[in-house]
């Protein structure tokens, strides 16, 4: 494991890696067998969810009454649902529009909560103290509560959903960035540039944003397998996805109502949904290991 | 220890303030008017002079912030509002779903301690072995695990298959005891899952980093048993950031709750705000939200009470 990699020899290491510190940390990313497995098992789902059409000959949405409830067998891998649909293909197809809603919903809130952290951390004062404390408000509203009240309000559906997750997501990024920008404000290099003159906003985008991209990136790794779980949940209570569309949540509160004659229709999307989740968060761990010395140095 | 409880009570006060502010504004500032949700439940023809009425009886056409103060010093005086659907005091509709949410709540934090706890500090005794593996994939997977997975599981085999225990519902305690433990045990196990993965990492970091002082290998000099340098000198240290995780969580239970409650049927607070939300019942919605939110800052209040009592440096920092 990375962690147990002696300080001389990772050091040595970084200096022959052909890519600098990205290709280190890629390379001690993979050395970490945990994440291996996380990234292995990430790659695998994404791809092939990709290329559903490839791998199954059924539409999503393809009808058989004459096949309704199946079991699992060669013909239909993970069985059919109530109206004869091939819940393995919709559970691929599924996975497309969770992984695309999970996905948005994070780079929404690093697009916002980035911009909003560097400007509260760099400009300190009131604004800080104001955004901070109201950041703080939101964060004590359960994550889930506060996606399903957003939803409600914008209306069902999976765009909103996206946005109601992005929401929620956004607070922790911006509190991230905002304390990485103050200890990183009175470094002497940043200090140095405002000495001889340099504007603010440059200084911010040339000197604070790429040295508080790392943590940045850690925090939407994992932030993805909490998006994905939030997802199926607003969606499992019915504001998510509407039918016919499938999302791996939706698919579970219908599987839910066969629980007794035909739980692989419950059990199909959640085990998905437990891999991409186990998937994102063993890989951002990873990550973290990877990027950030001190936890390579406690690892 | 005075002075610092003053101040954290203090400082809930502007949490308190915002996050009513957040639930009120959500309500309002987002789009749909409140009034046409109302009309929206009548089947009736409204004239426009009843539209004016309305919005004047619910303060639409004063500005924002005198319609929040307003709802802000109704809330104050105990005064939740009313459903739109029942026309019920929301009080009314909250009260009796206290006790199975807390119930189930408090059965799976307690499962969650007893299990996690002893897990991650035996994990953090030893680094490396099979034992650690095992409880870091465990923790990992159980942090991953979606509420429904377990749940469907647990219904399936338990309920349907075995019959052990009822597949959904809940018992009040003063409806049988027996009954009410035995409608508790699934919804409890199935949100103390994430939970005690938390807890077991949180506790294996903190035993990790506590293990490596100076102080433990005095004590292994003197040679004391590693049960007693375990329970006596590492416990207390290592208890402290696995406190505040504790507190951090009960957010996080609420969420689950929502979901729990869903998949067993039971009449609590997530399950109540489920059906405010999809009824679109918003003066429900946003008392259940607060209730939620006030609970969840008042706990957060006595953790850090608790780690002012626990550690010194925390209450003269």
């Amino acid at each position: 494991m990375s962690g147990n990699i002696a300080p001389d020899v990772a050091v040595s290491y970084e200096a022959r890696a052909p890519f600098g510190r990205l290709g280190a940390a890629a390379g001690r990313l993979l050395r970490n067998r945990l994440a291996l497995v996380g990234t292995v098992i990430s790659v695998l789902i994404v791809v092939l969810v990709l290329i559903a059409p490839l791998v199954t000959p059924y539409g999503p949405n393809a009808i058989d009454y004459r096949a309704m409830l199946r079991g699992p067998s060669a013909a239909h891998l993970l069985g059919t649902d109530d109206l004869g649909r091939d819940v393995f293909t919709r559970t691929l197809y599924g996975g497309r529009l969770s992984l695309a809603v999970s996905l948005g919903s994070i780079v929404l809130a690093v697009g916002a909560g980035v911009p909003l952290g560097l400007l509260t951390g760099y400009l300190g004062g009131a604004t800080d103290e104001i955004l901070m404390r109201l950041i703080d408000s939101v964060m004590a509203l359960p994550p889930l509560v506060l996606a399903l009240t957003i939803t409600a309000v914008l209306g069902p559906g999976l765009v909103n959903a996206m946005l109601a997750i992005g929401i929620v997501a956004l607070p922790g990024i911006a509190r991230l960035v905002r304390g990485q920008v103050l200890s990183l404000r009175h470094n002497d290099y940043v200090l140095a540039a405002r000495s001889v003159g340099v504007r603010p906003s440059l200084i911010v985008l040339r000197h604070v944003l790429p040295n508080v991209l790392d943590p940045v990136l850690v925090q939407a790794t994992l932030g993805i397998g909490f998006a994905i779980i939030t997802e199926s949940s607003v969606s499992f209570i019915g504001l998510g996805a509407q039918p016919p569309t499938a999302t791996w949540g939706s698919m579970v509160q219908v599987g839910f109502q066969y629980l007794d004659s035909a739980p692989w229709l419950a059990m199909a999307p959640a085990v998905m949904i437990f891999l991409a989740v186990l998937g994102f968060n063993m890989m951002g761990e990873g990550l973290r290991g990877a990027l950030d010395p001190a936890a390579r140095s406690t690892a | 220890m005075l002075g610092y409880t003053i101040r954290r009570v203090l400082g809930v006060i502007p949490v308190v303030f915002l996050t009513s502010a957040i639930v009120f504004g959500l309500m309002h500032l987002l789009p749909g008017d409140p009034v046409q949700l109302l009309i929206g439940q009548s089947q009736t023809e409204v004239s426009a002079a009843t539209i004016a009425s309305l919005r004047h009886q619910y303060m639409l056409d004063r500005p924002i912030w005198l319609q929040y103060f307003a709802w802000a010093r109704h809330m104050l005086a105990g005064d939740l509002g009313a459903s739109l659907q029942t026309h019920q005091a929301v009080w009314e509709m909250i009260r009796p779903r206290i006790l199975p949410t807390a119930q189930i709540g408090f059965t799976a934090w307690l499962l969650a301690l007893v299990i996690a706890m002893p897990l991650g500090a035996i994990t953090a005794r030893h680094p490396g072995s099979l034992g650690d593996w095992i409880g870091t994939i465990g923790a990992l997977s159980g942090a991953a695990m979606p509420y429904f997975l377990v749940g469907g599981v647990l219904i399936y085999v338990v309920a349907l298959r075995l019959g052990w225990l009822p597949p959904s519902g809940y018992v009040p305690p003063d409806q049988g005891f027996g009954a009410s433990i035995r409608s508790t045990i699934m919804p409890a196990v199935t949100l103390s899952l994430s939970l005690g993965a938390v807890i077991a990492r949180q506790t294996r970091a903190s035993f990790s980093e506590v293990l490596q002082f100076p102080f433990i290998r005095s004590a292994r000099a003197k040679g004391l048993s590693e049960i007693r340098i375990m329970t006596h000198h590492a416990f207390k240290n290592a208890m402290l950031p696995v406190v505040t995780v504790l507190g951090v969580q009960l957010a996080t239970m609420f969420s689950g709750a929502v979901v729990t409650e869903t998949i067993f049927a039971v009449p609590g607070i997530g399950r109540l705000l489920v059906d405010a939300i999809l009824s679109r019942d918003y003066p429900v919605v946003q008392a259940v939200v607060l209730f939620i939110s006030i609970i969840v800052v008042v706990a957060n209040l006595l953790v850090d009470l608790l780690y002012g009592l626990l550690d010194p440096r925390i209450r003269q920092a």
